[in-house]
This record gives structure tokens, C-alpha cells and sequence, in this order.
């Protein structure tokens, strides 16, 4: 009996195979997680829902469709150009810097509401001299590699 | 006391800076301690290892006691933390006693800093005495009971053992590190993504991408509100401030203290959860219990002593064990491998002079962050008025330095912060716990490593059961982590039909 159980525990693992050994353990530990937050809290969600306790839902709540897929837009177009522009002036940080002013500038009118000449002002200041500071102290002064 | 002396001007330097920027992040609602360490890192680049611990843990500990402020003053929390500052300290600015809470959270910030500093002085290196003598079958069992005490404290265990395996698995995808003893296989993804992810996705971009970009996000789904924060501060009214008011409240600030530096040390669990039991603990021992929440500074005190304890308390794991012991000293370990250091049980005995300098910069952060904020708390508090159009354009742009500088430019770190900022912020809808993720990705590598070369090379499961004592009593305390909450809830439950079948 004891035999048999020890035997139960030995494990061989061969070494061509050894990069997949754990990440196996890991989702099939991941796979019977979800089963059990299935049984857990999916079976008693889709009762309430069968007995019209509650109701399917799909639409996010309180979602600013406009600046949430807009900072999405942003941020892509941001990240694309800066790589597009930088290579023009490699190593110098400039690309980050050139596009940073646009971005910060478009973004900061995305987010304020009711924009006016005095928030035009601020907003547009802040998006010269915030990548400018930045590009300046890490770029020129720290030597650290921008886009 | 030798060791202080070699240290730069830099490095003196670096302690108001790290803790003024810091307290500036948590004063700001929606910004935090981590947040700040996250943004800030690509300063560290340039600097040396003393000095970039210098600025780290004044961020820390200033981010951390930031917090207070709108939670006085507007009823926001400016961290997770600073929570159950609200409960206290709000009715306190609306009795017209603003500026008087925020000196009682200001001085409780400083005691339970110091305190949590002191455990930390005595208790890591003895943890890494015994640590030390690990090997790799102890070392898994130990990211085993870290993946065990994340899950069994986290809102919904289920979720958080998900979260902390999900995590785990994330850091797999990679290459199988040679030097590691691995095998060099690329594993768990397509054939055209081998090209970017041979190490796996960085550390550091991840860390950024899920506290700075997913914030954002956050922000923007909620369409950025403008809020009227100036009249609170407006309304501040100067108020002569005595030690006094701390009179027969040492057990509170004791007690409170040792809550957040315990918190602290398990990992994953965050400040929220220490300044919310802090808070119910003092309300359950205090003899006046109906006067918490009218605003009274018993509760300010326990809730901002504990949130300061926890400083202290998640570096203890983390330099005995190379486990964080919260999202902020996750981000830490970033910093460190950034300067070649490997933090775990040599970390003490091989490194004592950063060591004693680490120990210097916390106690420093905490005395300049109490001279700071208690002199210029007014004009610290004007903060909270600077509008978010402005700053969280900035943070974006900070998070990409972040990302893009720390492997020397690779636009594919870039990337990745974008992947795991909507996964941050996804991920959080459906029930995502980001905190015992990110240990889970942390940790990852090393559980495979300690896990699959005990097994090869004692060949049985066995091993990890009859290795030594330490491993036996290892497993003892997962047992226990497992069944603690098993037990809350039966308890609970119990309780919760005792009341609806009509009793007393």
C-alpha cells in the first residue's frame, strides 16, 4: 500500500519537455478555478436570471463612451506616432517631445468640459511646457533614451 | 553608523523631493503611492542605488500619507488607503476642526512610520536568518503560502486565487530562461510573438500599465468629473494645534500602528483593507464607541497611524523573502532588479550597507514628510484644486517614459503598457483582483524553478511534504490561510441565522 502510493508520487520529468511541465499545472489549476467560480457564483447568477431575479445586462453603465474610446484613439496614435516621428532624429528624444505637444494638447480639450479662453490658456501652456520640462530634464540632462 | 557616511548631497536631496512629489500624488484623488513610484521611475535611470532608494521610499511614505488630505477635507480618499480617514476626519472639517484633523493624521502618520520602521529594523534580518537556510522546496512552498494568505484576504477568494494564478501564468510566457536551467523553449504564445516576448513581457511596463495607464482609463470611462474641491480648502480655518489631543490615545496609536505594519507584511493585501480594520478595531475597544464617525480624532488617528504602519510592515517580507508585501513594494522589486540588486534572504547580509541606508532613507522620509505637511498642509491641500484635464494628460505621458526608457528603448514595452493598461482596467470590471495578480507575476518564474528542479532532482511529490521541518510547518500555515476564511464565514453565516430566526 505504501509502495503503491510513494509510486503514485514519483515524477519524472524529461528536460526537452520541462518548458511546458508547469505552465500545464498552471491552467489546469487556472481551468478547474473556473469551473468552481462557475458553480459557485454562475449557477445561482443564471437562477436569478431564469427566475427573472435579475436581468442580463450588456451595456456598461456610466461609460463616457467619448473620452474613454477617445483616450484609447489618443493614446494608439500617440504611441505610433512618436515611433513614426523619432526615427527622423534618432537619439535625441525629439519624436517624443514633437508629439507629446499635440497629444497633451488634444487630450487635456478632451477631458475639460465647458472650455473657455482662460482654459484654453492653462491647456495650452501645459502642453508646452510639460513635455518640454520632461523632454529636458530626462533627455538633455539625465540621458535617457526617448523615442 | 560608518556606513551613512559616503552618501552624496544627491542622496539627502532625494528624500523631500521623492516625499513632496509623493504627497502631491496621494493628495490628488485617483493618484497613488504606487502611482507615484510607477511615474516617477524613470528618474531613478539616472541615478545610483542610494539615491534612487532615496526618492522611491520618499514617494512611498509621502504618497502613502498624502492620502489624507481631500479624505479630511472633500470626503475622497486620495489613496486606497486613507479610507477610513474619511469616517472621522470629514465630520471634523464640517464641525469646523479641518486643519485640526489634518494635524492629528499628520502627527499619526509619523508615529506609526516610525513604528513600522523599528519592526522593520529588528524583524527582517531575523526573518532572513531563517530564510536563508531555504532551499528551492521551502522557497515554493513560501510563494505558495503568499498565493495562499493573497486569496484567503481577498474581497472574493475565488477571485483572488484566480487572479494570483492568472498571474503566475502570464509571467510564464517566454522563453524557458537557459540560465535558469530551463531549456530555451518559447512557450505559451504564436510563433510571429517570439520576436518580442523571449524574456516575457518587462516587469516594469506591466507595473506602469496596470496602476498608471489603467487609472486613466478609469478616469475617462467616468468622463473626467470637475469637482469643486476649492471651497473646502477655502473654508479652512487656522486652528491652534496642541499635542494635547493625543492624550490617552497611545494604546490607539499603538495598536493601530501594529495593525498596518501586520497588514503590511502579508502580501497583496493593500492599505485599504489595513486602515478599515484598523478602524473597526479602535471602534470596538474604544469606550465610546457611538462617538466614532460624529468626528472625533480617535478614529483619524487609527485609521492614519495603521496606513503608515504598512509602510514598514511590506518591506519586511520583501527584503527577508523577495516577496512584496503590497502593489507599492511590488513596484520596489522593479527599481531594484533596474539596479542590479536581487532582493530576497541574502539581500540583508550581502548588501548591509544599502540595507543601512535604506533604513536611513525611511526614517528620513518620515521626519521630512512630517515637517513638510505640518507646516505647509494649506498649500499642500490647494492640490486637490489642480484639475485633472491637466494632470492625467501628463501622467500618459509619463507612464510612456517609464516604459520606453527601462530596457534602453524598446517601442514593444510601449506596447505593453497599453495591453495591460485595458487589461487593468477590464480586468477589474469582471472581478480581477490586481494585486494578487501582480505578485502572482512577480513570483511566477521563480515558482517554476523551485517547483520543477526540486522534482527533478528528487524525482517525488513527496518532497515537498518530508523535505524538512520548515517545509512541514510551511505547510501548516497554508492550511491555516485556507481555512481562516472557510471559518469567518461559516462564523458569519451562523451568526447572520441566529438574527433572522428571531433571536435576542
Amino acid at each position: 500500500m505504501a509502495k503503491w502510493f510513494s509510486s503514485l508520487l514519483k515524477v519524472h520529468i524529461d528536460f526537452k519537455t520541462s518548458d511546458t511541465f508547469f505552465p500545464t499545472i498552471v491552467i489546469w489549476v487556472l481551468l478547474s478555478l473556473l469551473v468552481l467560480i462557475f458553480l459557485v457564483h454562475g449557477i445561482p447568477y443564471l437562477r436569478d436570471l431564469r427566475s427573472g431575479k435579475r436581468r442580463l445586462t450588456l451595456s456598461l453603465p456610466h461609460l463616457d463612451k467619448l473620452r474613454f474610446f477617445g483616450t484609447l484613439v489618443l493614446t494608439v496614435a500617440y504611441f505610433l506616432l512618436m515611433d513614426y516621428v523619432g526615427k527622423f532624429f534618432p537619439n535625441t528624444g525629439l519624436g517624443f517631445l514633437f508629439v507629446s505637444i499635440p497629444f497633451i494638447f488634444v487630450l487635456s480639450l478632451l477631458y475639460a468640459h465647458r472650455v473657455d479662453r482662460r482654459k484654453l490658456v492653462a491647456i495650452s501652456l501645459n502642453a508646452l511646457i510639460a513635455p518640454g520640462v520632461a523632454w529636458y530634464v530626462l533627455a538633455k540632462l539625465f540621458n535617457i533614451s526617448l523615442p | 553608523m560608518e556606513h551613512f557616511f559616503g552618501l552624496s548631497i544627491t542622496f539627502f536631496l532625494m528624500i523631500p523631493v521623492g516625499v513632496l512629489i509623493g504627497i502631491l500624488f496621494g493628495a490628488v484623488p485617483g493618484m497613488t503611492a504606487t502611482m507615484a513610484v510607477a511615474v516617477c521611475l524613470p528618474l531613478t535611470y539616472a541615478l545610483n542605488l542610494n539615491q534612487a532608494l532615496a526618492l522611491l521610499l520618499g514617494l512611498y511614505v509621502g504618497g502613502i500619507s498624502g492620502g489624507l488630505v481631500p479624505a479630511i477635507l472633500i470626503n475622497i480618499p486620495g489613496t486606497p488607503s486613507s479610507i477610513a480617514t474619511t469616517f472621522d476626519g470629514y465630520p471634523m472639517t464640517v464641525n469646523g476642526e479641518g486643519e485640526k484633523a489634518l494635524k492629528v493624521g499628520i502627527v499619526s502618520s509619523l508615529f506609526g512610520g516610525l513604528f513600522s520602521a523599528m519592526v522593520l529594523l529588528f524583524f527582517a534580518p531575523a526573518l532572513a536568518d531563517v530564510a536563508i537556510k531555504f532551499s528551492y522546496v521551502e522557497k515554493f512552498l513560501v510563494i505558495l503560502f503568499a498565493l495562499t494568505v493573497i486569496a484567503s484576504l481577498s474581497r472574493n477568494m475565488l477571485g483572488g486565487v484566480f487572479s494570483g494564478v492568472l498571474g503566475v501564468l502570464v509571467s510564464l510566457i517566454g522563453a524557458y530562461d537557459i540560465n535558469l536551467g530551463g531549456n530555451g523553449e518559447y512557450r505559451l504564445m504564436l510563433p510571429f510573438m517570439e520576436k518580442y516576448l523571449q524574456d516575457g513581457f518587462s516587469l516594469l511596463p506591466v507595473l506602469i500599465g496596470l496602476f498608471g495607464l489603467a487609472t486613466i482609463l478609469e478616469e475617462a470611462a467616468n468622463g473626467v468629473p470637475e469637482g469643486s474641491a476649492g471651497d473646502a480648502v477655502g473654508r479652512l480655518q487656522p486652528a491652534k494645534f496642541s499635542l494635547r489631543v493625543f492624550k490617552g490615545q497611545a494604546i490607539n496609536l499603538i495598536r493601530s500602528s501594529s495593525i498596518g505594519t501586520f497588514v503590511g507584511m502579508l502580501p497583496g493585501v493593500g492599505g485599504s483593507a489595513a486602515s478599515i480594520l484598523s478602524y473597526t478595531q479602535g471602534k470596538n475597544f474604544s469606550k465610546e464607541s457611538s462617538k466614532w464617525g460624529t468626528g472625533i480624532p480617535d478614529g483619524v488617528i487609527a485609521s492614519e497611524a495603521s496606513n503608515n504602519g504598512l509602510t514598514g510592515g511590506a518591506l519586511i517580507p520583501l527584503l527577508s523573502l523577495g516577496i512584496p508585501g503590497d502593489s507599492t513594494t511590488a513596484v520596489l522589486i522593479g527599481a531594484f532588479t533596474l539596479q542590479g540588486i536581487q532582493v530576497g534572504p541574502l539581500f540583508i547580509g550581502e548588501n548591509p550597507s544599502t540595507w543601512h541606508t535604506m533604513m536611513l532613507a525611511l526614517l528620513l522620509s518620515n521626519l521630512v514628510m512630517f515637517v513638510i505637511m505640518f507646516f505647509s498642509i494649506k498649500y499642500i491641500a490647494k492640490v486637490i484644486t489642480v484639475p485633472k484635464y491637466i494632470l492625467d494628460p501628463i501622467i500618459i505621458m509619463m507612464c510612456v517614459v517609464g516604459a520606453y526608457a527601462i530596457n534602453y528603448g524598446v517601442m514593444f514595452d510601449v506596447w505593453t503598457l497599453l495591453i495591460f493598461g485595458l487589461f487593468g482596467y477590464l480586468g477589474q470590471k469582471i472581478g480581477i483582483e490586481i494585486a494578487p495578480f501582480i505578485i502572482g507575476f512577480i513570483l511566477g518564474k521563480s515558482a517554476e524553478i523551485y517547483f520543477v528542479k526540486s522534482l527533478e532532482s528528487f524525482g517525488t511529490l513527496s518532497i515537498f511534504f518530508t523535505k524538512s521541518p520548515i517545509a512541514m510547518f510551511l505547510w501548516v500555515l497554508i492550511l491555516l490561510s485556507l481555512a481562516f476564511p472557510i471559518y469567518v464565514k461559516v462564523k458569519t453565516a451562523k451568526r447572520n441565522e441566529g438574527r433572522s430566526t428571531g433571536g435576542p
